[in-house]
């Protein structure tokens, strides 16, 4: 399996639903955004807005924007469901096949990440690893079993693209996780469980498939100093 | 001894693997025999335990190195009554410490046998504590030590604790049969199966709990009841099992659920299964419905306790657990089943002390794994708590507290039906479940944990001291 599942799986409603919300964010918001990005500057919390809004969390997770029904709330609707893995919508039979359903990012205590701690919503973002399978430590090391971080990492389903989004600064997932946990009304809403492989995932984050954390330093052989 | 009871079992095992044999006309199903009191005082029990290594044959031609208490799988039966006086001499002949958990008693903490009072290999102790009134029902005993109690149960360490009141509202024409669930999975030299943790199949245990293909009931494949038409009898069921769940079920008949954990409801209830999680424990009247030589069997029905992404494929599988065979001979006239069993009061909610909450995540309490020198709650002897149990993966976890027994208040917010006495609730995916607890006379360090037994030996437990 290569990471080319998140486009093969990707559903015809779901890519609309990240195209509309893209739209929206770029367009009526964009008049705003700067009055977003500075308020941001001094409070952890609309620090954490400006980011769930540029990085369309709701996209996936439910919502167009803060106003929106289901904002963050998770699944709602069979178009926020992905299916990963040999499957397309095409072949819909194909093995293997996984449904990963977002989920509720609100603090409800039982459907959402009330009961998770700010650290543990960091971990997730840094590391990819699930709230709910992790110790709520803090971690000093990308090796299994070594620092903190499990020998059996449980990873978050994909499409998830905590791979790209570790590599924002420690206050900025700190303010992500301040904006979802402090912020945020509760909303009472079950979502099915993902499903996944045996090893949660572990066989496809490896550094060759989802590279180094933190980047490789500037200049690489792809890249040069700016004339 | 040893040698005497692997003969015995080889006998059975191979008797009960022959193809069609006629209906037996009494039970193949084994009781494992009572303790000995070796006590001439009134209200005194008073027997020997040890456990031991020895090589006894679990399955039909196979010779499995186990750990046997007093040299049998599962170990003799402690017998004893309400208002007795319990002393068991323990031995430890194993190569490694251990502990006796005397499972949903209420005793002192250091006789608890919790993983805080190891046993070391060729020592001896004196577990002793006084049964109280009220407690009557069907409890069991197995190893409690740190991070091998799993290890310890799969090799054989696990019996039966019955606790009988002085009179039973249940007719004494009510034969009573003991059932004690477990399930293994063995190499092909029959040694039971225990994978490196680091390998797939041992990753898929870490994660589900260790389960096996074999199912046993009292270490017997597949033994015969036999019932006559019309009979009532009184099943203990204990599921000593590490983490298989059973839905139980004789299919054509629905079953008397009577009691649980901590013995008798206040009335029985007619069900068409039970669902067994780790270590809890279920009484049941099965009733002789069918006709003189027919059969029915005990089943355990498909239950889907597991996380989407270890789920066993056969997990929607049925599995025959014995087989109950009618008698040839002519229907018996039902005896009249009393519509009242005993009182089961409420732990009076009024006066609450504290509320607890308990977090499950996969493998931690509260976001925890446990530490022996922590306390991570308390309480005040002579109060009423409540806790509530939040569960907040997608697999089941069963709830254990030691030394005091619950009642279950609600579950997702809708109230409990039947009140019964528990020591252990499963608490299913997603779930949350609120248990009100009384916490009266003995000072100490208590577990409370997972009773998948991976999950508790790999650190989902945590420490409540009362004072």
């Amino acid at each position: 399996m290569t990471r080319s599942w998140s486009r093969a799986g990707l559903g015809a409603a779901a890519i609309a639903g990240i195209f509309a919300a893209a739209g929206f964010v770029g367009g009526p918001a964009a008049a705003g955004s700067e009055n977003v990005a500075l308020a941001a500057k001094q409070d952890p919390v609309q620090r954490g807005r400006f980011l769930v809004i540029t990085h369309d969390c709701g996209g996936c997770h439910g919502g167009v924007d803060p106003a929106s029904k289901g904002w963050l709330a998770g699944v709602t609707d069979s178009g926020q469901i992905f299916k990963i893995g040999a499957c397309n919508y095409v072949e819909p039979d194909l093995k293997p096949c996984f449904v990963t359903r977002p989920r509720n990012l609100t603090p409800d205590n039982t459907t959402g990440l009330g009961r998770y701690s700010e650290r543990q919503i960091f971990n997730a973002l840094r590391y990819g690893l699930k709230m709910e399978d992790t110790p709520d430590v803090t971690i000093t090391s990308m090796t299994p079993g070594q620092g903190n971080f499990p020998l059996h990492p449980h990873y978050l389903a994909p499409p998830m693209p905590w791979t790209a989004w570790r590599h924002m600064p420690d206050g900025d997932l700190w303010a992500i996780a301040a904006y979802l946990h402090r912020a945020l009304k509760p909303v009472v809403n079950k979502v099915a469980d993902s499903e996944g492989p045996p090893d949660f995932w572990a066989s496809v984050y490896t550094p060759d498939q989802i590279g180094i954390y933190p980047a490789p330093a500037f200049p690489t052989a792809n890249e040069r100093p700016p004339k | 001894m040893v040698r005497l009871m692997m003969e015995t079992l080889c006998a059975w095992s191979v008797a009960s693997a022959q193809a069609p044999a006629p209906p037996p006309q009494s039970d193949t199903l084994l009781a494992p025999p009572v303790l000995e009191n070796q006590s001439a005082v009134p209200h005194v029990v008073e027997v020997t335990l040890v456990a031991a290594p020895a090589r006894l044959a679990l399955l039909p031609g196979k010779v499995t190195d186990v750990y046997a208490y007093n040299g049998r799988v599962p170990g003799p039966t402690l017998d004893v009554h309400e208002g007795d006086s319990v002393i068991v001499h323990f031995e430890n002949r194993l190569p490694e410490a251990t502990t006796i958990h005397w499972h949903g008693m209420h005793l002192a903490a250091n006789m608890d046998g919790s993983p805080l009072y190891p046993i070391p290999p060729g020592a001896r102790t004196d577990y002793v504590f006084k049964v109280g009134e009220g407690k009557a029902g069907t409890y069991w005993y197995h190893p409690h030590v740190d991070k091998r109690t799993g290890y310890q149960v799969a090799k054989g360490l696990y019996g039966a604790l019955i606790v009988r009141a002085a009179t039973s509202p249940l007719p004494a024409a009510i034969p009573e049969k003991l059932l004690i669930l477990s399930d293994n999975r063995f190499g092909p030299d029959g040694s039971p199966d225990f994978p490196d943790p680091n390998s797939p199949a041992g990753q898929i245990d870490a994660e589900n709990g260790r389960e096996g293909p074999v199912m046993f009931v009292n270490g017997q494949l597949d033994p015969a009841v036999v019932i006559r038409s019309g009979e009532v009898q009184r099943w203990r069921i204990i599921n000593a099992s590490a983490a298989r769940v059973y839905r139980l079920s004789v299919p054509g008949q629905l079953l008397l659920w009577v009691g649980s954990d901590g013995g008798l409801f206040e009335k029985p209830e007619a069900v068409p299964d039970v669902i067994l999680a780790n270590s809890e424990r279920a009484e049941l009247l099965v009733r002789g419905t069918g006709a003189p030589g027919s059969r029915e069997a005990l089943v355990t029905l498909p239950y889907d306790r597991y996380d989407t992404h270890t789920r066993p494929a056969d997990w929607d599988q049925s599995h025959d657990l014995a087989r109950l065979e009618y008698a040839t001979t002519a229907p018996v006239t039902p005896v009249a089943i009393p519509e009242a069993l005993r009182p089961v009061p409420a732990i009076d909610t009024t006066h609450v002390a504290a509320t607890k909450v308990v977090v499950f995540t996969q493998g931690l309490i509260n976001g925890k794994t446990m530490d022996m020198n922590r306390v991570d709650l308390r309480s005040r002897l002579g109060t009423t708590e409540i806790w509530e149990i939040d569960n907040l993966v997608g697999m089941d976890h069963p709830f254990h507290l030691h030394g005091f027994r619950f009642q279950i208040l609600d579950r997702n917010g809708v109230p409990e039906r039947v009140r019964r006495w528990k020591d252990t609730v499963n608490v299913p995916k997603h779930e949350v479940v609120r248990i009100v607890v009384r916490f009266d006379n003995f000072a100490g360090k208590w577990m409370f944990h997972c009773h998948i037994l991976d999950h508790e030996d790999a650190g989902m437990m945590g420490v409540l001291e009362t004072n």
